[in-house]
Parts: C-alpha cells; structure tokens; sequence
C-alpha cells in the first residue's frame, strides 16, 4: 500500500483547481512526477508542488494500493478525486467543489465538509462525507439528462438544495436535513433523508425517496397507503404525476 | 503560390486525377505564377469543399447552443496564439466551425435558413466565423406577403418581394420550407399535403411552391428555389416528395442549373403508414431523379450518435419533442416563419434510425448522377459536418458499409435495399459531390473548381490516389479527410495537418437581383401598410443594414435587361 | 442657431422592449424633444449629469486622467489578477460585448452579465427545457389569452401592453384588449393586475407548487390536486386551466416574481414544461420579460462566441460554464476574484450587500456614462458615451430580435468599444514590454 500525504503551504484567496489530485493520477508517477503535475490558480498554471507539499512512498504503485491524504484546509480546492476509479482519497479537513466529480471507483472520504457539487455525474465507488455536504450533490451537469449513475454516496449532515438532480442511479443517504428539491427528475436512483426536506421528487419518473422526517410535497403526487418499514410509520406517494412518473415517495409519518 | 505535382481532381474542369501543378496569384487560380511551393506530389488535391445546406449561424443556431451547454463542453478547445476558442460539438461555437470546416479542407459553407426579419442576427453570426465563406438562404415559403400574392396570382408581384426581401435579408437565394405548415403552425396546425389550403391565406403548399419557383426563375437567381417538403419527416412521405416535384418538371430554369433543389432527402424519401412498418423508398426518389433532370438534393445523411435538429418546420419538431420526451424550443416569427430546435440521440439499435441511415446512403448511390446528389448531413440535422469523412467513407467502401450493417437493427436489410448495393464511389465521384455540384446547384461560379479565376481555394490530403484502396483502407482514408494535409483558401495556407495557421476573414455572398421600379411601388404600398398594421418593427428598421455585412460579395441577378442597365 | 432635426424611428435603449418607434428632435447638437417613448425611455434619451473625465484612485481619492492613463492602469490592474471578472453588459452594444468578450480570453477572466442577478434562473430552466417562443408581433396579431406570472410590465415595460402584448391590435386580433383574456399571477397586486381579467395570488415561494397543480388539471389529472395549492383554490386553478386550454394562441410573460422565489430556476423549468404541454391543446409561447435593454444580446453574443450566454470563465483558456460557481454574485460571494471590471451596470447596487463588500477588497474598473454607487469603490473610472444615443450599434430584443441602435447626437467622449479596445491595445503593450523584459 502506498500513501501520498500533501498539504497546502498557504491558505488559498483565489480558489484552485487540481483535478491532477487523484489516485490514477498518482498511482504511476514517483513523487518528483507527482510534484510537477498540472493545478491552476484562476489563470495561473502552477505545479503542485508549488502550491502543496507532497510526501510518501516514491515507487509507483497500481492504483488500488494507491491512498491520498489530504492534510489541512481544502475548501478552496476543486476536483479533488475526479474520475477516479480505485484507491483511497482521505480528506482530513473540508473539500472544494467538485470533489469526485464523474468518479468510477474507490472510496472519498471526507473528514469535514464538502461544497457544491460533490461526485457530480458519479459512476460507482463511494463517498462519505462526515460533515455536511454542499448544493448539488450527486448531480448532473447544466442541460444533461444523467446526473449521478451509480455508486453510493453517504452524507453525516446535511446537504444543500437539488441534490441528486437527474439521478439516474446509484444512492444517495443524507443523515441530517436536505435542501429544497431533492430527487428532481430521479430516473432511477435512491435517495435517503434522515431529516426534514422541502418537495422532494419533482418530475421523478422512477426511484425512490424516502424523507424520515417532514417534507412538503408537491401536489402531483398521489397518495397511497401507509406503510411500516423498520418500525416506523411512512406516508407512500406515487409520482411525480405531472410527467406520469412511476417513482415511490415515503415521508415519515409524525414520529412524535 | 505554386501547388507542385498534386493528383487533380476537378471534375467541373474535366481533370479526373491527373498530376499537375496548380498556381494561385492574388487569391485566385491563374496559369502561372511565383511564390511559396506546395509540396503536393502523388498527393490528393481538390477545390476546397463547399457545403451547400448547412445550419450555421441565427437565432435557431444560437438557441441550439443557449439549450444545450451539455454540448458545449465536449469541444472544449483553449484558445491559442492564432485562434479562438473553440467549443460544442453539434452546436459548435461561430470560430469553432471555422476552424472545423478549413481543418476538413472545406472554403465555402452555406447557412440553409434565415427568415428576413432576424437576418440581422444571422449576419452577425456568419460574421464571426472566420476563414470560410459563407451565404444564407432566405425563407420564403410562410411569409404573409408571399402567400397573398400568389392568392392573387401577382407573380410580378411576387418577384418584386423576394427581390426586396433578398435585399432586405441580404439574403443568397429562395429557401422554402413545409410550406404553408408554419403558418398554420401560428395557431398550432399544420399542412398535410401540398394540396390543403392554408389556413386563412386560401392558398395551396403547391401553389407557394410553383409560384416561388417561376419568381426565382422570373429574377434569373443563381440558385434554384431550395424546397425542405411538407410532410418531412413522417412514414408514407416520398409520396408528397414526387408529387411535389412533378409539379416544377416543366417549368424552365433560366439559367444552365436545376428548378428545384432538394434539402436533406433522406427525411422525404420514408414509405410505411406509421414507425411500425416504416421502410426506406429510396428507390423510388432515385428513380425518380434518373428519369428527370429539373431536380437536385443534397443527402442529409444520419449518423449514429448526438445530433441537434433545428428547423424552420416548427410542427415537426414539436412532435419530435413529444415522441422522444426531450427538451424543446419553438420560434415563431411574425408574419414570415415559424422554426424549433429539439436534441436528438440517434441509435444504431433502434430500427427507425437505422433505417434512416441507410436511406440517405442508398439515395446517394442508386441515383446514377453525382451531380445531381450533395453530400450532406443536413448538419446538425442528421449529425454535425465533422462527420463528412465518415459520410464519404461510407460513399467509397462497400466493406466498411457492411461492417456497419452488421452492428444495426437486424431488420434494416429488410426495410431498406442497401445491403446489397456493391456502388463504390470514386474521386471523381466524391469531388462532384462535395466540391463542384454544391457550386454549380448553388451558382458559385468561382467555387468549386480549379480553373483560371476561380477562388484559390485549394484542399490537399495527405492519400495517394494512385495507391491509396478506398474499399479497403477506409480507416486510413477516413483519417486523411478529417485533417487535410492543406486547406488553401483565397491563397493562404489557413489549415495544415488539423492545425490553422491563419484565420482571414471569409465573405458572405448576397444577390441583389433588379426588378422594374413600378412593381416594386405596387409592392410598397402593400408593405407599408403590413408595417403600419402588423409588424412589431418600424420599416425602417427591418432591412439588414450594410454594417452587418463588412466583407460582402454581391452577386447581381434580376430581370436582365434590367441588371445590364444597373 | 440650427434647424432642428427630427430623427425618425429610433431604437429606445432603455429597456427590454426596444421601442422602434422613438422621433428625436435635435437642435444644435442637442435633445430637445423626445416623441413616443414612455417616461422612463425618454428621461435615458434626454440623459443626465454624467461622468467628465477619466479618473484613477491616488491616496485614497478619484483624481482626473487621461483616457490613456486609465487605459494602461486597467490593463495593469486585470494583468496583474489570477481572476479578473468582467461584469455588467446589459446596458451596452452587442459591438461592446464583443471586445469584452476578447479582453475576457486575452487576461483569463471570467465574464458576466446583470442576467445572473434577474433571468439567470431563466436561462438555466431553457438548458432544462427549451424555450417554446415567438417573437413579439407573433403575439400580437394572434394571442387571444395572455398571463403575466411574477411581472409587472405597467410599472417596469410601459410600453408592452400597446405595443406588443394586452392592448395591441393586429391581424387576428383586430379588438385589441376587447378580445383578449389577460390572467395575471403574482403574490400582491400590481399595476399589471388591475387591468387584468382574472388575478391569481398566490403564496411567496409556491409558484412551482401552482404551477404542478396546472399541468396535472390541464392533462385531465386533477383528481388528485388538493383543494387548494399555494393559497389558491383547486376551483379557480381549474378555471384557469381551462381557459389555457381554450385559447387560440396564448403567451405567458414572466419575471423576477417567478425567477426569484423559492424554487428559482425550477419553476421556470416547470413553467416551460406547462407550455409544452400546452401546445398538445392549444397554442402557447412563453418568454421572459428582459430587464435592461441589451442583457439579451450579451447572451447571445456570449452564446455565439463561447457557446454559453452568461457565467463563462475563460481563466483555463477554455470556456467554462457552470452558474452557482462562475457566476458573478457567487464568485463575489466566496471572495473568489482579485479585480473587477463593471461595464454599464451598478453592480454595488444590483448586488446583494455583502456580494457588493466584496467588491470594496479588490481593485475595480468602471467603464459608464454616469456615476453611480460603484463608482464610489472603483480605482479606476472611465466615462463612455452613450450606446443608442450616441454611438450607434447592435441591441437585442426580449424576444431574441436584433435591431440597429442609431446616433442621435455626437459625444465627445469614446463608445464602450473604443474604451475596451484601448484597454486591450495597453494589455498587448504591457504584455510585450515584460516579455522584452524577461528576454
């Protein structure tokens, strides 16, 4: 198993983009490679090892034995994790925006929070997030029918609005809250809110959602029966009606 | 510039592959001249291509990149010390087809659809597309003006307008489409054939259609009437298609070109009563096309993959948003059109598309006349013009086709002829049909050829044509035409080897075609009272202003007494 | 003295609806007169104080410059920034947008325009859905049912009603207003909805919910609405949704009432989606109200060169798009820019105030006519003449529809495209003098 530990030398004003940071990336490159791989600051093309301190094993090794440990405060790096598709990325603090954007395989975790646009257009593998998780979480890209596709993503906290926009497969579970709309135009995935959320599965036409606290729900979705799933009391709804959707909508039923 | 030693194919000049030298002096082909050497030995070389129906630049361009980011960001190209930067794939950005069009070894590209009123718009698009030159077909075939004149069999009338209209629009040539059917689409109807009435115009398709024709002939244009069908589209459709051009076979062109020239075939020539039974008809519009000669197409070949289809022909691509559950955008354009935009994936595995494939490939090669048939791909209709290599590839390899066939729908050998088709295309042929029939079918005169003052417009690719085996060595053929080795456009080297090197401004090409003074008056009065009542613009306003239009080429045509005197 | 002059069918840039039909009265080199604009039209053609003199921040103050000088302290300012943004652009010619855009790829910034702070949404519900529209005469002469939903054109378009909307006569409407049916959606009365037929109020923030209930009664669904959605009665929605389907043609209108509330852009998403299905009943369009003259044509001019119409980042070299992290306000927001350049808009004022604060930490370029709360934080000030009244030039209509902006009177003073181009001419000069440095 070989580990790469890299940290920021400054805090970052202007955010930067690694998408470089990645275990493929990584896997068959010796650490002076490593040092010189590609970010960009704003319009500033830098190295890493500008920007970062890289430590760790020299010899290259396959990705799967590949572990990256991110040190310090990222919340001002993007892409960390893109595409990936095996090994390990450890962030030990918060995460920029689009950390395992498009990801295939392997696992991302994440110690504190992430921002917007987490695993955007996920493929497989898994994210945890320990804290809470931004807007668009497991979503698509502007104007794309497919979001996330597969894969499995696993939020502490809460997260923010539209999450799982266009999801077309793959799980989402969020322990805490979720923002307003999440589940829009689900094609086929599963969602999980622990907490309250605001008109989950508008335009869903397939997949499932299921809200354990409250949820205000839009008026085109039909309601069925209550059902007990692990003890607990859930109202079903059908939907999203407005587009025929065949979708399940669960929201608990008042625990209290 | 001198072109050493090149394999010359310039089929308008009879030169079918003859090694030869070629020299351009001040941006045209002349007998002799000094300068930069080209080496082109034992190489391809051809005019630089010339796409006669393309959708390049407008409104509905424009709405097709503002819906679909999803597509912007697969071309991503940064920009670099010569060029812009480029993006899109479909619905690439105005540098993007520019660079993409010269890369191909293509000088000339047509925009195939511009209503008058928002000409301005398209002008300021094909202005920003560098390199190649351009024009735009001006749309004629909903217009309010044109309808009542035809109802009151006013042709010199008539001509009077599309004359105004071209200049107006600074507008190449007669663009008609689903005639009729966009009006009635204004309250959201459509035409079923050529012979319904137009609601509230009392008029017939058939009747727009035949009176435009004689107008266009009336004004002597370079280029026919340019007719997308009624019914486009639909199963059962080539019926409309022959019917439709048996009404223009005995009218007279008034110049050495067709009567009528049709866009993008391949979605007229469906027979079946519905998608279930749908089947190709091929075979009868080609036939049809071998026995007459007062009509032109172009392929509109389908590909597999991602596509955006825009259109003047509103109905259809609203059923098209309703069938395929996609996103949808309409423009309708007071008094003159009405038009739609929808995304579209077409796949190999479903019937209806594959069939649709092989339609477009049987028209081109069952109709015996190269002349007679453009390649194109309707772009980004049936699929965006990078795809052209593979279109020719397909036109020159009977192995590649079957390759093909044998990952499509099992069911299309059943429904189309194309399987057992064994035509393989030849330089010749591919010369004629991307280079100089879209000029002679467009009235280029200085495109498309390589004679003494035609354009320096010069493609080069790096094949032998005394080696090169087109059946087999598809894959390295379809490689050489995507990046030509040159693209010499005006006499500058603009793309070598996938790389530009320059990017000179093109020209936009417009007709201003004269008619007597005393049908435009009469014509006047019936305008400005449209203006006063209907438009919501001032005429002042409407006419393309010649700011728009910085490296114009105008063509004069017109009434040709007339057009002597001017 | 002079003659006057009457200048004919001028184009009005004030706002969205790009009013035709303006005649000014010119007498030495002056406005006199301005005949057919509405009040605020004609208050922006007779124009008002305006900014002298190019100015550049020294200790603390605004002192005067010359245009060279500004020119090569904006070309420093944006050389020097990892992100310069590139705002504004609603209020200028599409010949101004284009050398913005050029600038923009020439330092690596980021462009945007005011659409993020109005129809922003709407544009991202358009990448959603499409856009099902027409141009503006296509309503008047056939619309016989109108909604305006979140939008008070009375107030902010005057205009619209007469020419192109509730009140214009045309071929298949020769009653005008008489023959129409005006609905209008909002969540208080407006000027809109008093001249309205119907008036839906609804809850803030339950547009989209309203909206669901109206897709589900117009496909014949509506059993299962509840009784009532967003504050209205399931009887009043089904009597609307009645009379959409009725129509013959019909159009909606809608604003920042919509794009602003809760569910942003998904309720235009929604929007759009109910005039799709609409069209299986009846005809229908459906088009935002643009704001500032010219904020549709910076997003067509940005479409066509970048191929995205607002929010592209070109710090990579390649554009990128992706509103909510390249836009403006976001960007602001997360202090994710070292420099500005606001052209022809207030950002300090259209901004909300702590996006607006951001602005006050990094060196700012103001290119206007006049002086406004930006200028209050700008380093460097450069005043422009006025496009449409002093420079002539290309605008777009809310409708999509470009139309030529004249020149009315001369100006001393250089257009946008001038100033640009200036700053663009420094950059290379700046550019190659570091290049020679460094060699």
């Amino acid at each position: 198993m070989r580990t790469i530990t890299i940290a920021p030398k400054n805090a970052f004003r202007i955010s930067v983009e690694a998408e470089n940071i990645s275990t493929d990336k990584f896997a068959p490159l010796t650490l002076s490679q490593i040092n010189s791989l590609v970010v960009w600051q704003g319009n500033r093309q830098k190295t890493l090892s500008d920007l970062f301190t890289v430590e760790g094993d020299d010899a290259p090794a396959t990705t799967e034995e590949t572990t990256i440990k991110l040190i310090g405060d990222y919340s001002q790096v993007k892409r960390i994790g893109e595409g990936m598709t095996a090994g390990v990325v450890e962030v030990q603090g918060n995460v920029g925006m689009h950390a395992g954007n498009n990801m295939k395989g392997g696992l991302l975790s994440i110690a504190g929070n992430a921002d917007d646009w987490l695993a955007r257009e996920m493929r497989g593998g898994k994210v945890i997030v320990m804290g809470n998780a931004g807007n668009y979480l497991g979503g698509g890209y502007r104007g794309e029918k497919c979001g996330m596709r597969g894969g499995e993503i696993e939020v502490r906290g809460n997260a923010g609005a539209y999450l799982g926009e266009h999801l077309c497969g793959g799980s989402i579970r969020i322990l805490g809250d979720a923002g307003d709309f999440p589940g829009a135009a689900n094609q086929g995935g599963t969602i999980f809110i622990g907490g309250s959320t605001y008109l989950p599965g508008a335009e869903m036409s397939k997949g499932t959602i299921t809200v354990k606290g409250e949820a205000k729900v839009l008026p085109s979705f039909l309601k069925t029966e209550i059902v007990q799933v692990d003890g607990l009391a859930f109202q079903k709804y059908t939907g999203d009606n407005v587009d025929n959707g065949k979708g399940e909508l669960m929201v608990g039923v008042g625990s209290s | 510039m001198i072109i050493k030693g090149g394999i010359v194919y310039d089929p308008a000049n009879g030169i079918y592959g003859d090694e030869m030298d070629l020299f351009i002096d001040k941006g045209r082909m002349v007998e002799a001249a000094k300068g930069e050497e080209i080496d082109a030995r034992g190489l391809l070389v051809m005019p630089g291509g010339v796409d006669a129906h393309s959708h390049i630049a407008g409104k509905k361009v424009n709405t097709g990149r503002i819906m679909r980011p999803d597509d912007a960001r697969i071309g991503t190209e940064p920009r670099t010390a010569v060029c812009r930067p480029s993006t899109g794939y479909t619905v690439p950005n105005c540098y993007a087809m520019g660079y993409r069009y010269a890369r191909m070894g293509y000088t000339t590209a047509f925009e195939a659809a511009t209503p008058i009123l928002e000409a301005r718009h398209t002008h300021e698009e094909l202005e920003e597309i560098p390199i190649i030159d351009k024009g735009a077909l001006t749309l004629f075939g909903n217009n309010w003006q044109v309808m009542e004149c035809v109802r009151d069999k006013d042709l010199t009338k008539l001509a009077a307008y599309v004359a105004w209209g071209l200049r107006a629009a600074k507008g190449y040539g007669v663009k008609i489409v689903n005639p009729g059917g966009g009006e009635a689409w204004g309250f959201g109807g459509n035409v079923k054939s050529q012979n319904d009435i137009v609601p509230n115009f009392d008029v017939t398709p058939a009747e727009i259609i035949v009176g435009l024709a004689k107008a266009n002939e009336m004004l002597n244009l370079p280029h026919s009437i340019h007719l997308h069908f009624n019914n486009l589209g639909k199963p059962g459709n080539y019926t409309t298609a022959i019917e439709t051009l048996d009404l223009l076979k005995d009218l007279k062109p008034s110049r050495m070109r067709q009567v009528v020239h049709v866009a993008h075939m391949q979605f007229s020539a469906y027979g079946g009563t519905s998608w279930r039974d749908f089947e190709s008809k091929a075979p009868a519009i080609a036939d049809y096309f071998n026995c007459h000669n007062h009509a032109t197409m172009d392929m509109g070949q389908l590909l597999f993959g991602s596509a955006t289809t825009m259109t003047a022909d509103a109905p259809l691509e609203y059923g098209n948003a309703r069938l395929t559950h996609n996103k949808w955008s309409n423009h309708d354009i007071e008094l003159e059109e009405s038009s739609g935009v929808v995304p579209m994936v077409y796949n190999r595995k479903m019937l209806v598309n594959a069939v649709q494939w092989a339609i477009g490939l049987e028209l081109a090669l069952l109709v015996k006349d190269p002349w007679k048939v453009l390649m194109t791909t309707d772009h980004p209709n049936g699929s965006p013009f990078v795809n052209y290599p593979e279109v020719i590839t397909l036109l020159m390899s009977k192995p590649k086709r079957d390759l093909e066939m044998a990952t499509l729908h099992e069911q299309v050998p059943k429904r189309t002829t194309l399987a057992g088709m064994e035509r393989e295309m030849d330089w010749t042929d591919i010369a004629i049909m991307t280079r100089a029939a879209p000029a002679r079918v467009l009235g280029l005169e200085d495109k498309g050829h390589l004679g003494p003052g035609a354009d320096g417009d010069v493609s080069i690719y790096d094949l032998r044509p005394e080696e090169v085996d087109t059946s087999l060595d598809h894959v390295l053929v379809k490689k050489a035409l995507a990046n030509a080795k040159y693209t010499i456009k005006g006499g500058v080297v603009v793309s070598k080897e996938g790389q530009i090197l320059a990017t000179p401004p093109g020209r936009t090409f417009w007709v201003d075609a004269a008619v007597p003074q005393a049908d435009t008056d009469r014509l006047m009065v019936d305008l400005e009272e449209k203006f006063a009542k209907y438009y919501s613009i001032q005429i002042a306003n409407y006419a393309v202003q010649d700011a728009y239009l910085p490296h114009a080429q105008i063509i004069r045509a017109g009434l040709p007494v007339l057009s002597e005197v001017a | 003295m002079s003659e006057a002059i009457m200048i004919r069918d001028a184009v009005c840039s004030f706002c969205g609806c790009l009013c035709d039909d303006i005649n000014v009265e010119v007498e030495d080199g002056k406005i006199q007169r301005v005949r057919h604009a509405c009040r605020l039209g004609s208050s922006k053609i007779m124009g008002h104080a305006r900014i002298q003199s190019p100015m550049i921040r020294k200790n603390g103050v605004l002192v005067a410059a010359s245009f060279q000088e500004a020119y090569d302290k904006a070309a420093e300012i944006l050389l020097a920034a990892a992100k310069p943004l590139l705002y504004g652009w609603a209020s200028t010619s599409c010949e101004a947008a284009k050398k913005g855009i050029l600038l923009a790829e020439e330092v690596g910034g980021v462009l945007d325009s005011t659409a993020t702070v109005c129809h922003g949404p709407s544009v991202i519900g358009i990448e959603e859905k499409g856009l099902p529209g027409a141009t503006l005469g296509q309503v008047k002469n056939r619309a016989d049912t109108i909604v305006f939903w979140g939008c008070n054109p009375a107030e902010a378009h005057p205009r619209h009603s007469l020419r192109y909307s509730s009140n214009s006569c045309g071929k298949f409407t020769p009653e005008g207003r008489e023959g129409r049916k005006i609905i209008v959606v909002d969540v208080r009365e407006t000027k809109t909805s008093k001249n309205a037929d119907k008036f839906i109020r609804i809850c803030p923030g339950s547009d989209y919910e309203v909206i669901s209930a109206l897709r589900m009664l117009i496909a014949g669904k509506g059993e299962s609405v509840p009784d009532e959605v967003g504050g209205v009665l399931k009887a009043d929605l089904a009597d609307i949704a009645a009379t959409l389907k009725a129509a013959k043609f019909g159009a909606v209108f809608f604003g920042l009432g919509i794009t602003h509330s809760r569910g942003r852009y998904k309720n235009i998403d929604n929007a759009l989606s109910l005039v799709a299905e609409l069209n299986s009943h009846s005809k229908f369009v459906i088009m935002p109200m643009r704001g500032h003259y010219n904020v549709g044509g910076i997003g067509q001019v940005l479409a066509w060169s970048s191929g995205y119409p607002m929010s592209v980042d070109f710090t990579r070299g390649g554009p990128y798009f992706n509103p909510g992290e390249t836009s403006a306000c976001d960007l602001l927001a997360r202090r994710d820019v070292d420099a500005a350049l606001i052209i022809a808009a207030d950002a300090v004022s259209n901004f909300p105030r702590a996006t607006a604060k951001a602005l006050a930490g990094i060196p700012v370029i103001q290119i206007d006519p006049y002086e406004n709360p930006t200028t209050l934080l700008s380093d460097v000030v450069i005043p422009s003449a006025i496009a449409g009244v002093e420079v002539e030039g290309t605008a777009y209509r809310m409708d999509g529809l470009a139309l030529r902006l004249r020149k009315m009177v001369d100006c001393s003073l250089p257009s946008d495209e001038d100033i640009l181009m200036g700053i663009l001419e420094s950059v290379h000069k700046q550019r190659q003098m570091t290049a020679n440095e460094g060699a």
